[in-house]
């Protein structure tokens, strides 16, 4: 159960209005932007969409379009902050956030009248109860009248004389106040501690498309590659996504069966869904195995193939599963029938004996026509690739345009050169991390581990990038707990920081959680490095989305680095 | 709404001559009012006024109250069961009050004070309905009943303290001259409370303050100020005494002021905190006024020890020390050159620097009024070392100092000798003023055009100007002002071109200059360790 009283209220509001549509630069809020913009030309709604890359973007395009809109809708951003103290909107601006950032702030959670939140009933926000966080400024009158805390402003011209008792009470009455403000400081502080993320926005407005009875199989595939971008991205808890990845088997078996006549007549321009248990093996239908296995995480991570050792392994892998060498090496496309067949299985198989023993994973596929197929996470990777593409010297916004596009069926173009440069990317990210492991590049600082990219590193433009840093540091920190045999260090969370704009000076830095099954993917470096540039003045700038990725000038490293370890130790 | 009157601009955007016109007509505006700080002051002034005003009519809502006072305590009132007065309802008070038992009265009597005195609802306006009051102030004359006088004037005085309206009822009934006759009462609690309802009728406003003044209340008050007189019952004193000096529209009369001075100077030199706090205010009220109010002030030989007090530990003293230097800085040369002579130079810096936020302001705008001065008293402000404090304040104070401190650049530039407005610059505040233009505040703006307009009118006596273009293009000015001929507002729109036409535009000027970047500018930022003679 979610909000259904608010979502239906959206509808309804937005369908007179013109909207403007701030969009974050994640792949979920593609996907959620997607489904939005098919609703929205459903109904004929008139809306600007705008690109936003961080907190200084969304200020300026909240200033370019206030004038023109009271309606903005915000897909994964704007949740965490005070956004009415930040915009500093008129009183009858409306927001209507869809974000997956948490902890919500707690003004834009109480704030009913200009914020709108959308957000599933069933994801636990952990918000504290109003009464512990806000005060009705009635409740202080008596104890703030009179209490000499402004010092030094002008006597008032009148007094009156109270009994004694009433002193008493009021000296009571503030030191109460002064115990639930240092009470509230701690919830607060409980409260604001960890950053994470909630249900995807893409599933959110499917859900929203589907009480509305417009949901198609399109927009159920957004829905599903916005939420496989989150694993992929390792943003939620594995059981979160086991979670969701039922709902939506849900959903596509409803429409399969909806639409069970014409799956029998498949058409060129057909277009069908299908649930599958498949391999992580990032991209393999559109590469060759044997790249595939090289240039994916779980496999490479589990072999170590950054080891002689490793390769090794790898070999007697191949010849364990029985498959020619020749037929691993080629395209998978071209691959002999007879192997496709039952792949899956005999991978699954050897694997098991080489102790990778979940090697597949609940997700979804899709075909177009009759030859074109894609996994979810192929998706994930080539749009993520088009929209972080360092290729030319594109702007952002021409970027996001490109990404969005990628998603369309009718662009497969888009999609194909997206997946070579998704392809580029890996083997990218794959060559540092073996580098960095090999070079002894991670050092431990004690409360967590560091790992910094210097400029003239290969491909450290690709890192500038904040999705393609964060995968980086994910595939690393992975990569070191499998090859490190120090015990403490397998537990420690991983910061890096990569050359941002070589002009100004500054590095890109993203801190992520310790990696473990059982991780809870809550992140606390928002906080710690909010405090640590506070306490050396170093010179920061938290623009993104997420806390636990900000820009930092070169220069000040070292002792925001210092003074991180000693707030963190 | 915003306060500040700029009068050379504010007249130019009502012109409609040409361009042309308008850039000379203001330029020479400007000269004027560099020749004319007096009248720059008043306007600053007149700011002032209402900035305060607005502040006061805020804090008139507040009421505090004092603790420490000579008035015996609730406990020792015991004369009277406390849970008896308690629960008495109104009407049973009412039908006490008008009983002719004395023992009711009192007790009535003590049964509505204490509902006065509750700290939530007080019932003044069922009081004043009832009738009770003209009860009351009759009790206050009943010299042989000590306990119906002390719990009458307590409640009279908590009515008091209410609205204007509430304020008014107690007048009416005639209660001034019985409590101007009950400061001679010889139990000192009775006394003092009727000063502290005199305070609260004083407190009203200008109109009542007179009638008490007229009514004599001032030799009856300071007739209780002795050697003995309990420090609790001087702080109430004093804090009548400044409501009597506050207040404007009109001015408290001068013989009145003359009356109380002496009294006010001797309650200075105590050093209770709250006794010096409430005099400190008194002072600020006496000082905020044209000339010859802040002569009276001056002449009284005061100002030394209000330096003194600025650097006093207590806020609440600071303050109002500061704000009455302030004021008498805002006067004339000789009145501003009397507190640059108590040493006003030495404590500003520090102020400026105070944790506080709202001193900081107020020290800045002291320092400017002080910077408006003839260029011997900008001299004694650079020898002291205002210009580092002025110039962190530019770069980062918050927005009210930063205000402030740019009007002390604008008036310190146009009052001041080359030779000053080449050591500004170089102590990094035109690199300062030029980041500000950021501001949306468009008479700071205004203000900040008109500094780097005084500033190339000092290059341009040197034969610099061009340096100066160099200078200001290198620290980002001229994109700034540039931006500025895009500005919606008129005015800025007009001064942003004004400047870029008569400096920025000739091409080829700049060229020839570019030979001479490297080594030599008189007009360096503090950063750059360039050295070159004017």
């Amino acid at each position: 159960l979610f909000y259904m009283l608010y979502l239906t209220n959206v509808k309804h509001v937005l369908c007179f209005q013109r909207v403007a549509l701030l969009v974050a630069s994640d792949i979920d809020a593609l996907c959620a932007c997607k489904i939005l913009q098919a609703l929205f030309h459903c109904d004929q709604v008139q809306y600007t969409l705008v690109p936003v890359t961080g907190w200084q973007d969304l200020g300026t395009a909240f200033l370019e379009h206030k004038e023109q809109f009271r309606y903005f809708v915000l897909i994964n951003c704007g949740a965490n902050v005070d956004l009415l103290e930040m915009l500093q909107p008129d009183d009858d601006s409306v927001f209507f956030i869809c974000d997956t950032h948490r902890p919500v702030d707690v003004v834009n959670v109480y704030n009913e009248t200009q914020i709108k939140l959308l957000i599933k009933q069933d994801d636990d926000l952990g918000v504290p109860p109003y009464d512990d966080i806000f005060r009705d400024e009635d409740d202080e009158e008596g104890g703030d009248s009179g209490n000499e805390s402004d010092e030094g402003s002008e006597p008032s011209g009148k007094r009156r004389r109270f009994d004694e008792g009433a002193v008493e009470r009021r000296i009571e009455r503030q030191r109460a106040k002064r115990e639930w403000e240092a009470r509230r400081r701690e919830i607060l502080f409980d409260y604001e501690q960890y950053e994470y993320h909630g249900t995807s926005a893409s599933m959110m407005f499917f859900e929203l498309a589907w009480v509305l009875t417009k949901d198609t199989k399109d927009m159920l595939w957004w829905a599903v590659i916005g939420l496989t971008d989150q694993w992929v991205h390792d943003k939620i808890t594995h059981m979160k996504y086991v979670t969701d990845i039922a709902t939506m088997q849900r959903h596509v078996s409803r429409h399969n069966h909806r639409n069970e006549d014409e799956e029998n007549s498949l058409s060129i321009d057909c277009m069908r869904i299908s649930f599958e248990y498949d391999l992580r093996l990032t991209l393999y239908q559109h590469w060759s195995l044997y790249e595939s296995i090289c240039n994916s995480c779980y496999t490479s991570c589990n072999f170590k193939l950054w080891t002689l050792n490793g390769q090794k392994k790898l070999q007697e892998f191949l010849a364990d599963m029985g498959l020619p060498l020749k037929q691993v090496r080629q395209k998978f496309n071209s691959m002999d029938m007879s192997i496709k067949e039952n792949l899956r299985d005999v991978i699954e198989e050897s694997s098991n004996k080489y102790g990778l023993k979940d090697i597949r994973i609940q997700t979804f596929g899709v075909h177009f026509g009759f030859k074109n197929r894609f996994l979810a996470s192929d998706m994930v990777h080539a749009t993520a690739a088009l929209l972080e593409s360092t290729e030319k010297d594109e702007s952002d916004s021409d970027n996001f345009i490109k990404a969005l596009d990628s998603l369309s069926r009718s662009n497969l173009e888009r999609l194909h050169s997206g997946i070579e440069l998704a392809k580029r990317k890996l083997m990218a990210i794959q060559q540092t991390v073996a580098s960095c492991i090999c070079t002894n590049l991670i050092l431990s600082q004690g409360p967590f581990l560091y790992c910094y990219l210097m400029e003239g590193t290969p491909d450290v433009k690709l890192f500038s990038k904040p999705i393609a840093l964060t995968l980086l540091c994910k595939y690393l920190l992975k990569a070191f707990v499998h090859s490190t045999r120090n015990k403490r260090c397998k537990l420690l969370p991983l910061i890096m920081a990569a050359p941002k704009d070589v002009e100004k000076g500054t590095v890109i830095v993203v801190g992520i959680p310790p990696e473990s099954e059982t991780s809870d993917k809550k992140n606390f470096f928002g906080r710690a490095f909010e405090k640590a540039a506070e306490s050396t003045s170093s010179r920061t700038l938290h623009d993104n989305f997420d806390t636990s990725i900000i820009e930092l000038k070169t220069d000040d490293r070292s002792k925001f680095l210092d003074a991180l370890i000693t707030l963190l130790s | 709404m915003f306060p500040y009157i700029f009068i050379g601009l504010s007249q130019a955007e009502k012109s409609t001559m040409p361009t042309k016109n308008v850039v000379e007509e203001r330029i020479s505006k400007f000269k004027n009012k560099g020749k004319d700080p007096a009248k720059l002051r008043e306007k600053r002034i007149s700011v002032c006024v209402e900035l305060r005003k607005a502040h006061k009519d805020e804090s008139f809502l507040k009421r505090r109250n004092i603790t420490l006072s000579s008035l015996p305590d609730e406990e020792a009132l015991d004369y009277i069961s406390n849970d008896m007065v308690a629960v008495l309802p109104l009407d049973e008070i009412i039908k006490d009050v008008n009983s002719d038992c004395k023992e009711s009265q009192t007790r009535g009597c003590q049964a509505a004070r204490k509902l006065l005195s509750q700290e939530r609802n007080p019932p003044m306006k069922e009081i004043i309905d009832a009738g009770l009051l003209s009860r009351f102030v009759s009790f206050l004359g009943m010299d042989d009943e000590p306990t119906l006088q002390f719990e009458a004037a307590w409640a009279l005085t908590n009515i008091a303290s209410g609205t204007t309206w509430h304020t008014q009822q107690v007048v009416e009934h005639g209660a001034v001259p019985a409590f101007i006759a009950l400061l001679a009462s010889p139990m000192l609690h009775i006394s003092e409370q009727a000063v502290w309802a005199l305070g609260n009728i004083a407190g009203d406003g200008a109109a009542y303050r007179d009638i008490l003044i007229e009514c004599n209340v001032i030799p009856a008050l300071l007739a209780r100020i002795c050697p003995d007189t309990p420090v609790g019952y001087l702080r109430n004193l004093t804090w009548t005494l400044s409501n009597l000096c506050r207040n404007k529209n009109p001015f408290p009369p001068l013989s009145a002021v003359m009356q109380v001075l002496p009294s006010l100077i001797q309650l200075l030199h105590l050093g209770d905190k709250d006794i010096l706090s409430d005099a400190c205010w008194a002072i600020s009220y006496l000082s905020d006024g044209d000339n010859d109010r802040i002569d009276v002030v001056v002449k009284t030989g005061i100002v030394s020890r209000l330096v003194e007090l600025m650097s006093h530990e207590e806020l609440s003293v600071m303050t109002p020390a500061l704000r009455s230097i302030g004021n008498i800085v805002s006067g004339s040369d000789l009145q501003t050159q009397a507190a640059v002579d108590a040493g006003v130079l030495k404590v500003l810096p520090q102020l400026m620097r105070h944790s506080k936020a709202s001193v900081q302001k107020e020290a800045t705008w002291a320092l400017s009024n002080i910077a408006a001065g003839p260029c011997r008293q900008i001299q004694q402000l650079i020898t002291c070392g205002l210009l580092p404090p002025l110039v962190e304040q530019l770069r980062n104070g918050d927005f009210k100092t930063q205000r402030e401190a740019v009007w002390a650049v604008t008036n310190f530039t146009s009052g001041g000798t080359v030779e000053q407005v080449v050591h500004l610059v170089q102590s990094g505040a035109l690199e300062a003023i030029i980041n500000l233009l950021q501001v949306k505040d468009t008479k700071v703006i205004l203000v900040i055009l008109d500094a780097i307009n005084n500033i190339f009118m000092a290059a341009e006596k040197l034969g610099e100007t061009e340096k100066l273009s160099l200078l200001v293009e290198e620290l980002g000015g001229l994109d700034r002002i540039e931006m500025l001929q895009n500005h919606d507002n008129e005015t800025v729109y007009q001064a942003a071109r004004t400047l870029i036409e008569k400096y920025f535009s000739d091409d080829d000027v700049v060229g020839v200059k570019v030979d001479s970047t490297d080594d030599s500018f008189v007009f360096k930022t503090s950063d750059v360790q360039r050295t070159f003679e004017f």
